[in-house]
């Protein structure tokens, strides 16, 4: 296991995380920590356990053992209904495939996380069009997914991640489904919103070329973080 | 073609090969074709049921003749019951040297014995049976054998007798031969209907659970089909290799089904459908709809399978459902619906008839058209609906959203619903507009209970006899028996001639001062009394009747009239009976009043009555007792609607669980934003709910139409049962609540955080 040395207090903490699926391990210590308003790159071959990693911190799944701890809270100590509200709430996700709501329009998919925090509809649905405008994506906006390019697409999923203002933004391979131009362009896009707001981003990618938009990288093999993450 | 053998042929060896998953979902879809088969059997066994029970009550049937021969039996029919059970009973005295034998029988019973059916045997050896063997307290010397029943659960019995040429001569006949040409026992017009409708309306829902079955663990095919690209199968290909998994899955059913009929089979003979039983033997498919079914459903499958695929594009790298591009078109929709209503119109007045069998068949298939007009109608109305509908919470918006993208696939899981209910209201409406003609008549509002005949010469003292023994009857409270004979006026008015002493007379209606020799002219509020003087033709009958005139002495009484509607009578005191030239003993009957609410008073009265001579008849006057045949018929399809309803709610269950699972990679993410699973529960019940509302609408307008229709088919008027209407929709939409709450936990697992690791 090692580890490495953040210079101020983590947002975000995942300790000796460990979790098997069946017999098979996919994590197996792997350690993780954030601070506001960075940004981080979870890098590493297939099936070497980055999504895994990312499920545990965003409290998708629950370890087999180690911790998680979010602004001093541990999450595994939550309920389910807590973990839920703290993803509807303080965390938004952007994943690689499937993302969008097929049904819904573009906009009724931003607006979605809007709306299950309780924000009403037409105020949910205004802040929607504002993120997708901002993205350059407004006119996709009473679109479906299925209607839109992958690029637009993807550009609505970080609207919607972004929309509730989180603390943390999860990235699975954001440009997995991408070619080089709009992968960029979607990156460049995540990044500057992250920024301005503030979030800090979980971005797992085996792509250099999306990791180096990070502040800094760890890199996971065989359940493992590899870069030094805990010593501060 | 060889190619497409060869395909069919991997197709097969996937299934075969595929390992427990491909092999469960292979089971599923037997399980569920093999259902559907063993019902489709059943339905297709009922004409052969009937038949071979005609043919058995036709052979035991009587005609009687006139002239005595060798062969000639004198025989009593008797009717009566037990519990609810019918009672068929003939009581037999050999005439000729070589009397005939009824089919089931090796001999004639002699006097004072009885041969048994299998059942009634039974149900004497029971201790709920000693009032039947009170009844029948006779040596029992044989059982009666299956050519001689009309089912297995048939109370029936053959009792000799060496009473039937002495004073009961004139209640008896005389046969030369058992057997009766083929007129016995058949269904009238609207009972046909009523079949008609229940078999069509249970046996189409059967049909859209077939078709659902053949379709189970589609999502799981897909990922092999989108392999089988991947390595090269064209478009075509993979199609006829997903058609030969669901052509092996409606073989399997096939075998599957017919191991399930032979097994039902063998319990058909323990119960008692319709009121009527059936020997497992009698319970063959008939061999054309046998064939059918065999050829039919394999050809069904595959089909079924072939048009569900054709809006699915399936690609090396998944599969693409495609949703609706163009509107639905409402014109021919609405035309089996109008083709149906063209069948049936006609026949208004008319009726499908047991002997015309075309207007039968053109019946079956105008109901059969209107019902299912109500599975073409529902995908253009829910799209019509929906496409109005804005989204309201999260819940309902996921599930408007999701109906206007794929209107067809939900309706397509409602339309079975639809069509049961459509026929379950249907069925309601005709018998609510029917059952009155079924319902015996009432006369609760006079105190008579039962009314007790004698078809043979009573004397004064039997019938003492026969009203004190009716009187001790546990539950009776009265009871009073009085000569009857033959009064007409000149006019040719009958009214009833009552011959009985005082006391039997203030029983039978407002006698007050009475003295033996006085005549009475009893009559109904209203109707004027038959004055003194009035000539009247009186006596045993009309071949025995002289001219009398009613004696100055007469005296008007009020009256409460008899079951029969007569308004007025004639009541002679014995003395004025023998001064009016009748003899002592007359025919017979006796009133009795009893405890309406008490069950087996009839049982009881009857074998009081028995006691004295099996020939006695029995008549309770019983309002609530609706004809056997049709009470059963009702209570059958209304069961059959409810298992078909369960049947149903089963194939939306599993079509709703693979929606579900074929939505894994949504749930999942909304999961992940963290929505509520209720949330996501409430959406799911809003996507069932709403096309299942419509189709209950639909349900409704096309059960009404039908039961309309089919109740001027059968000469009534136009009734609308509303409450029975909203029962049968409101059991419908329990289904559905039903099915969504049976969902909700494949929900939650696919909700479970856990489920990201598949994307």
């Amino acid at each position: 296991m090692t580890s490495e040395t953040p210079r101020a207090d983590p947002l975000l903490v995942g300790t000796d995380l460990r979790r098997a699926f069946g017999a098979t391990p996919a994590l197996d210590g792997a350690n993780l920590s954030v601070r506001a308003g960075e940004m981080v790159a979870v890098m590493g071959p297939s099936g070497s356990g980055k999504s895994t990693l990312l499920h545990c911190l965003a409290g998708i799944l629950t370890p087999d053992s180690g911790s998680v701890v979010y602004r001093g809270a541990e999450l595994s100590a939550m309920s389910d209904t807590r973990r839920s509200a703290l993803r509807r709430s303080e965390f938004g996700f952007v994943f690689q495939f499937g993302q969008l709501v097929p049904e819904l329009t573009c906009q009724e998919n931003v607006a979605l996380p809007l709306r299950l925090n309780g924000i009403r509809r037409r105020e949910a649905e205004r802040r929607a069009y504002g993120w997708l405008d901002r993205l350059g994506t407004g006119e996709v906006a009473g679109k479906r997914p299925g209607d839109v390019s992958g690029g637009q697409g993807q550009r609505v999923a970080v609207a919607r991640a972004l929309a509730t203002g989180p603390r943390v933004l999860f990235a699975d391979e954001p440009t997995g489904a991408l070619d080089s131009y709009h992968g960029e362009q979607v990156m460049r896009l995540l990044t500057e919103a992250a920024r301005e707001t503030g979030a800090a981003v979980v971005l797992v990618t085996h792509e250099p070329r999306v990791a180096a938009y990070a502040d800094r990288e760890i890199v996971v093999r065989d359940g493992r973080s590899t870069t030094p993450e805990l010593a501060r | 073609m060889r190619r497409w053998v060869r395909e069919f042929g991997l197709g097969i060896r996937l299934v075969v090969t595929g390992g427990r998953p491909s092999w469960t979902r292979l089971g599923l879809t037997a399980v569920g074709v093999g259902l559907g088969v063993a019902l489709l059997l059943l339905a297709a066994s009922v004409p052969g049921v009937l038949a071979h029970r005609h043919q058995r009550v036709d052979g035991r049937d009587v005609t009687s003749s006139n002239r005595p021969t060798d062969t000639s039996v004198r025989y009593v029919l008797l009717d009566g019951s037990f519990r609810d059970h019918s009672l068929y009973g003939v009581v037999v005295q050999p005439v000729g040297r070589h009397p005939s034998v009824p089919p089931g029988l090796s001999r004639l019973p002699g006097a004072g014995e009885m041969v048994v059916s299998p059942a009634m045997r039974a149900a004497l050896s029971t201790p709920d049976g000693a009032q039947l063997r009170a009844r029948y307290p006779y040596r029992i010397v044989g059982t009666i054998g299956d050519d001689g029943l009309a089912g297995p659960r048939e109370y029936a019995f053959y009792l000799g007798s060496d009473e039937l040429d002495g004073r009961w001569q004139q209640s008896t006949q005389t046969l030369d031969r058992w057997g009766a040409p083929r007129n016995a026992n058949r269904l009238d017009p609207t009972l046909v209907l009523v079949l008609l409708l229940g078999v069509v309306a249970l046996l189409m829902p059967v049909a859209v659970f077939v078709a659902t079955a053949v379709r189970f663990g589609s999502e799981a095919r897909d990922r092999q089909q989108a392999a089988l690209r991947l390595i090269g199968a064209d478009r075509w290909a993979t199609r006829r290799i997903a058609a030969a998994e669901a052509l092996l899955g409606a073989l399997l059913g096939l075998v599957v089904g017919v191991g399930f009929f032979l097994a039902g089979r063998q319990l058909v003979g323990l119960v008692s459908v319709m009121g009527i039983s059936a020997f497992p033997g009698d319970v063959v498919p008939d061999p054309v709809l046998a064939a059918l079914i065999a050829l039919g459903l394999p050809v069904a499958a595959v089909l079924v399978t072939l048009v569900a695929l054709r809006r699915v594009t399936v690609e090396p790298l998944g599969v693409v459902r495609r949703s609706t591009a163009r509107r639905r078109r409402l014109w021919w929709r609405l035309a089996p619906p109008v083709i149906g209503l063209a069948l049936l119109v006609p026949l208004i007045g008319k009726g499908p008839s047991t002997s015309g069998q075309s207007d039968t068949t053109r019946a079956g298939l105008g109901i059969a058209l209107v019902l299912a007009g109500a599975a073409t109608l529902l995908p253009w109305l829910v799209e019509r609906a929906v496409s109005r509908l804005r989204g309201g919470g999260v819940a309902r918006l996921l599930a408007v959203r999701r109906l206007q993208t794929d209107t067809g696939g939900t309706a397509r899981v409602v339309s079975g619903i639809t069509i049961a209910v459509a026929g379950a209201i249907a069925l309601q409406t005709l018998f609510a507009g029917v059952d009155h003609r079924y319902e015996k008549v009432s006369v609760h509002e006079s105190p008579v209970h039962a009314i007790v005949t004698v078809d043979a010469p009573f004397s004064t003292a039997d019938r003492a006899d026969l009203a004190s023994r009716l009187g001790a009857v546990r539950g009776v409270a009265q009871a009073y028996a009085f000569g009857t004979g033959f009064a007409e006026t000149a006019t040719g008015d009958a009214v009833p001639l009552v011959v009985g002493d005082c006391a039997t007379l203030r029983g039978y209606a407002g006698v007050a001062r009475c003295a033996d020799g006085d005549v009475f002219s009893a009559a109904t509020a209203g109707t004027p009394p038959l004055p003194a003087g009035t000539r009247v033709t009186l006596g045993v009958d009309r071949e025995q009747a002289n001219r009398w005139h009613l004696p100055a002495s007469t005296v008007g009484v009020p009256w409460q009239g008899d079951p029969g509607g007569a308004s007025r009578a004639v009541l002679l005191t014995p003395r004025a009976a023998a001064a009016a030239g009748l003899p002592n003993s007359l025919p017979t009957t006796a009133y009795v009043r009893a405890d309406h609410a008490d069950d087996v008073v009839d049982d009881r009265i009857r074998t009081a009555a028995a006691r004295i001579s099996p020939l006695i008849g029995v008549q309770p006057m019983v309002s609530s007792s609706i004809d056997a045949r049709f009470g059963a018929i009702r209570t059958g399809l209304l069961l059959g609607s409810i298992a078909v309803l369960i049947v149903i709610g089963a194939s939306l269950l599993v079509t709703v669980l693979e929606q579900v699972r074929a939505r894994r990679r949504p749930l999942a993410v909304l999961a992940a934003f963290g929505t509520r699973r209720g949330t996501i529960g409430r959406s799911v019940l809003w996507q069932t709910a709403i096309p299942v509302v419509l189709g209950l609408g639909v349900a409704l307008l096309v059960g009404a139409v039908l039961g309309g229709v089919l109740l001027r088919m059968s000469g009534q008027p136009m009734s609308f049962d509303w409450t029975g209407a909203l029962g049968i929709a409101g059991a419908g939409a329990a289904v559905v609540l039903l099915v969504t709450a049976l969902s909700l936990p494949a929900v939650g697992r696919m909700m479970r955080p856990e489920a990201m690791r598949t994307e």
